[in-house]
């Protein structure tokens, strides 16, 4: 045996870097595999980071005490609040990142973890005995062994990855890196769930080649609403995305080579994202629409590539650059990349628990893509959960699981090891019953002291938390007492005044001489929060009434060797289904689907779950 | 699901008015429950059939002179604490009991649920669990439904169309939150909240018709059937006393299932006129034989019509075939035109079929009808457990879907976020779906992308 850790995380992506540092922060010793120190946090499709509900999970990542907050923060170079003019609970940040600066700022920052060691190689293989994970083994000549209490593997797409562009097909994991193939044989060893999914990511242009002139700018926010709690005003100067739309010349070319698409000659299997559409199925499926929108977005403030957003194909790539000279100001346009599509191996995540790790082997977690997720903050997301995890299993100590009413967190873990992958995953407000609980500005609310209870909240995070905490309580106490002067003259209780739409907390303490406890750049957060507490005081409290009862299911534990076979009353089909998936609470059977209410009432009953 | 820890209640005698009717309360909170809503005596003694009111919820007024009596747990029908409430069998009457004890904090029982609270105690072993396995491979009261659904097929589908409407509403609003920068128009936000509005008045029409009594049946179901012009519209006529059907000479006027609820010594029965049963090439006909198939199928009894005065045919012979198994009255009718054949020499009657020769057209044919049609009736032993209440449910659950589609209409009046309307709209959905019974947990998702064109 060589090294020996307490975690050993394979593979350094969006996933890996926040399970490293999770269990790291949490005392453990930590071996990071990954083959360089260059592509850290890498962001290998679009050059973003955040979006609606995804921007929610940064911000949960962050209260937990998570990097990619922090990360785009600190080199972002244009921000945006979505959905600025809607609710609160769908108000969600997205940042164009500078993926150089980026990758390096994780990387700077788990350098500075002491108990991160770098570990630089290819793992080929995962050391499995008694059922337990034991270790892994490098794929160098040596075949170098590492010992550990507990492994994450966040492989993204390597797993017998597969780039198609047009004909040519190359085992990759992503373009220009090669597969892990033994590594995959060794996971399947272990009799875990495959399936093979397919993503894809459009050309990159030369900058200097284009005539943005032509197309129309798309700017971010004159005040950019920070990711991380911890971060004051951003000041950077921002930069310019241009927008642009497709034209029936475009179609047509893309029409006429449809046949040399691996989409659609069959040369692909895997099944991509529908909420990712590529080209090709945005000309072919949606004929009727005469135009599709593009966005140029620099890959950095003076990176050389333009990532063409909304062009995802894997036509060959002399037709890719026919159709990008045939959009109106690329006519002289250089193409430093084509598009691709990638077809990989992902565990079907239904054979893990909600921590991400596996029952079938202890100690052994999955997080990121390698699960049938689409996104570096899902990956991001699910990394956390797994670090924190690994780091306890490792210390035997119980697991950390988040609810759906908790966390938008918890939604993604339930869903996934729930129903399983059928593509790529990816996190909508839609999918959260609890959305108007889930808000960007109580993230902290919810989960810092979640973070701080695993030792994962740093002190300086928990102390600038405590004042944010102090300052909301005391500036509800302080709206709750108040009365002011409608519009109308009359007066009313000022949490009456703030329920009437579009009533701005802000203004109202202005006109009511209240003061409001707030700090200096926490604007947003300090008075977000308690301005919608009372706008939504009706709604939440109905919520609550529903998560509650919810809450009684979630509480009734099934044991875990339970079995199914043999009960009466259930079909065959329901049997096999709660089999794969194996629910932890009768909460979680019920959303198994075609689990009927009365086969878990059953179940309840037989389980003696209480 | 339905939870196994609260208190349940429902009608446990069969359907239609009988000496005595019962209601039964079972769960943790039973006798508090009965405590509430019967006056007289402060406390149950177990097993003691004791005397006293059930008290009318809305005024505190008599509403039945009762017998109640209190199973503890574990010794009761369902292993809990049970109370039975005895009382006189009107089903209006006993309806408001269960009514009473709802409003005490009793839930309304799924069909079978007593049954399957036995079964999970302990009470019934595995071959009278049967009629679990039943229960728990269906989606929840759906057999209870499959008669519901299949006579009053337009009231289903009316459920379904503002269902569907509300679905798709939902997916745009979804997607104008989920997809903001896409260059799309999803939905005026303006227009929303009339949309919604008029989903509400659509519920609103639809109680409104159940409280008219044609969502709500109780009872027994009749099928009236025979082959086109041998005088089934006559005979249902007959009985109601107003023409309901449209009756000519041509065959196969009847296209749609008409029902009417019309006394029988006391039964309220429901009868299906169904359209008449022949191998046709119109399509609306053919949509009416299908239903009629289905009427057939669900109803408790059958009234066969036959024409004496012309031959009897295959048709005639595969409607006798198909209600052989239940208990029929077979009408044969016409005794005014000569006879082209008699019962016992083309067809001979079973056992328990009861025949009568009547002219339909005659004064006196309605009640020579309603005597022969009782002791048909009379033979029959609805299931235990039936979901006498199940319609009473379904008025329950629609008017939680207004309530919420109209505070959503309202939210969206006053230019609340679109999140609020889609909390509200999601509540009327679940209330929907539950009489529906359909579950959709992803639906919304994959709505979107079946329409949409989005993403980067």
């Amino acid at each position: 045996m060589g090294q020996r850790f307490d975690v050993v995380v394979v593979g350094a992506g969006h996933a890996g870097v926040e399970a490293a540092r999770a269990a790291a922060r949490m005392g453990r010793r930590v071996g990071l595999c990954t083959p360089s120190a260059a592509s850290v946090a890498h962001m290998p499709c679009n050059p973003a980071i955040g979006g609606t509900a995804k921007g929610h999970l940064v911000r949960e990542i962050d209260a937990l005490g998570g990097l990619m907050g922090e990360a785009i923060d600190a080199t972002g170079i244009q921000f945006k609040l979505l959905n600025r003019g809607r609710g609160p609970a769908v108000r969600s940040p997205r940042a164009q990142a500078d993926k150089r600066r980026y990758g390096a700022w994780v990387a700077d920052a788990l350098r500075r973890e002491e108990r991160v060691a770098w570990v630089f190689g290819r793992v080929g293989r995962l050391i499995v005995r008694g059922g337990a994970v034991r270790g892994v083994e490098l794929e160098s000549a040596g075949g170098e062994r590492i010992e550990a209490q507990a492994v994450v593997v966040t492989t993204g797409t390597f797993l017998n990855g597969l780039v198609h562009v047009g004909d040519r097909r190359t085992p990759a994991g992503r373009a220009g890196e090669p597969p892990s193939q033994r590594l995959a044989e060794s996971l399947k060893g272990l009799g875990l769930p495959w399936g093979r999914l397919k993503t894809g990511t459009p050309p990159r242009l030369d900058r200097g080649s284009i005539d943005f002139s032509r197309f129309e700018e798309a700017r971010g926010d004159e005040e950019p609403v920070p990711f991380s709690f911890l971060t004051g005003r951003i000041e950077r100067p921002q930069i310019v995305c241009h927008r642009l739309h497709t034209t029936e010349r475009v179609h047509d070319v893309v029409r006429a080579a449809i046949d040399r698409s691996p989409l659609y000659n069959g040369q692909i299997e895997g099944i991509g994202p529908r909420y990712c559409p590529s080209l090709e199925d945005k000309v072919m499926r949606f004929p009727h629409h005469e135009r599709h929108q593009i966005l140029l977005e620099p890959e950095g403030r003076d990176a050389r590539e333009i990532y063409v957003n909304g062009c995802s194909m894997s036509l060959p790539a002399d037709v890719q650059e026919r159709l990008v000279r045939a959009l109106p100001g690329l006519e002289r346009a250089v193409m430093l990349r084509p598009g691709y599509a990638v077809e990989y191996d992902f565990v079907q995540p239904t054979a893990l628990t909600r921590t991400y790790e596996t029952r079938e082997v202890k100690g052994l977690f999955l997080a990121g893509q390698v699960n049938g997720t689409s996104g570096y903050e899902e990956a991001a997301g699910q990394g956390i959960v797994a670090g924190i995890n690994a780091a306890r299993a490792a210390a035997g100590a119980d697991p950390f699981v988040l609810g759906r009413d908790e966390a938008y967190l918890g939604v993604l873990a339930d869903d996934l090891t729930t129903k399983g992958c059928l593509e790529p995953y990816r996190m909508f407000t839609s999918r959260a019953e609890y959305r108007l609980s889930l808000r960007i500005d109580n993230a902290d609310l919810r989960l810092t002291g979640r973070g701080r209870g695993v030792g994962l909240v740093d002190d300086r995070r928990w102390e600038r938390f405590e004042g944010r905490r102090s300052r909301f309580e005391a500036n509800v106490e302080r709206v709750s007492e108040a009365t002011v002067n409608l519009a109308d003259g009359t007066r009313a209780r000022a949490p009456r005044a703030l329920r009437r739409p579009g009533t701005a907390l802000a203004e109202l303490a202005r006109g009511a001489g209240l003061r409001l406890d707030v700090a200096p750049g926490q604007e947003q957060v300090d008075l977000g929060s308690v301005e919608t507490h009372f706008q939504y005081a009706g709604y939440l409290e109905r919520q609550k009434a529903a998560m509650e009862r919810a809450r009684r299911m979630e509480d009734r534990r099934i044991p875990a060797g339970f079995s199914y076979e043999g009960l009466p009353g259930l079909s065959l089909e329901m049997v096999e289904r709660l089999g794969a998936v194996r629910p932890e609470t009768l909460g979680q059977a019920l959303r198994i689907p075609g689990v009927t209410p009365a086969a878990v009432a059953l179940i309840g009953a037989k389980a003696g779950a209480r | 699901m339905f939870a196994t820890d609260d208190t349940i209640v429902a009608i446990a005698t069969p359907p239609g008015p009988g000496g005595i009717g019962v209601v039964r309360v079972s769960g943790a909170a039973a006798a508090r429950v009965a405590a509430a809503i019967l006056s007289g005596p402060r406390r149950l003694e177990p097993r003691r059939a004791t005397l006293a009111d059930a008290l009318d919820p809305a005024d505190r007024r008599p509403l039945d002179r009762v017998l109640a009596t209190y199973f503890p747990g574990p010794r009761s029908y369902t292993g809990e604490d049970v109370v039975e409430i005895s009382g006189h069998g009107s089903p209006v009457i006993l309806r408001r009991i269960v009514e009473a004890a709802t409003a005490a904090g009793a839930r309304l029982a799924e069909p079978g649920e007593f049954t399957f609270r036995a079964f999970l105690r302990g009470r019934l072993d595995l071959v009278q669990a049967e009629a679990v396995h039943d229960l728990v491979t269906a989606v929840t009261p759906r057999q209870a439904r499959a008669a519901f659904d299949q006579l009053e097929g337009t009231a289903t589908a009316a459920i379904g169309a503002v269902e569907e409407a509300l679905f798709d509403l939902v997916s745009r609003l979804e997607a104008s939150l989920d997809f903001p920068d896409e260059g799309y128009h999803f939905v005026d936000s303006g227009t929303a909240g009339a949309e919604v509005a008029g989903l509400a008045d659509e519920v609103r029409r639809l109680i409104a018709s159940s409280r008219r009594g044609r969502l709500i049946r109780e009872g027994r179901q009749v099928a009236v059937a025979g082959k086109p012009n041998v005088g089934k519209s006559s005979l249902f006529n007959a009985l109601c006393g107003v023409p309901r059907s449209i009756v000519a000479d041509t065959a196969g006027t009847t296209r749609d299932l008409v029902t009417e609820t019309v006394d029988v010594a006391g039964i309220p029965v429901t009868l299906v006129d169904t359209a008449g049963v022949r191998a046709t090439g119109d399509a609306v006909e053919a949509e009416g034989v299908r239903r009629a198939r289905g009427a057939l199928d669900v109803a408790s009894a059958a009234v066969v019509v036959l024409d004496r005065s012309r031959p009897l045919d295959e048709d005639d012979r595969r409607l006798l075939s198909e209600t052989a198994g239940r208990p029929r009255l077979v009408v044969v009718n016409k005794r005014d035109l000569p006879a082209r054949w008699t019962p016992d020499e083309r067809w001979r009657a079973a056992a328990r079929d009861r025949v009568v020769e009547t002219c339909l057209l005659d004064d006196g044919a309605a009640e020579t009808i309603r005597g022969a049609l009782a002791p048909v009736l009379d033979g029959e032993t609805p299931r235990r457990d039936a979901p006498a209440l199940s319609n009473a449910r379904h008025v329950g659950l629609l008017t939680a879907a207004e309530a919420a589609l109209r505070r959503g209409a309202s939210a969206a009046a006053g230019g609340a976020a679109e999140e609020l309307l889609l909390a509200d709209l999601a509540e009327a959905r679940r209330a929907l779906e539950e009489i529906s019974g359909k579950r959709t947990p992803d639906a919304v998702v994959e709505r979107i992308f079946e329409r949409f064109c989005i993403g980067k």
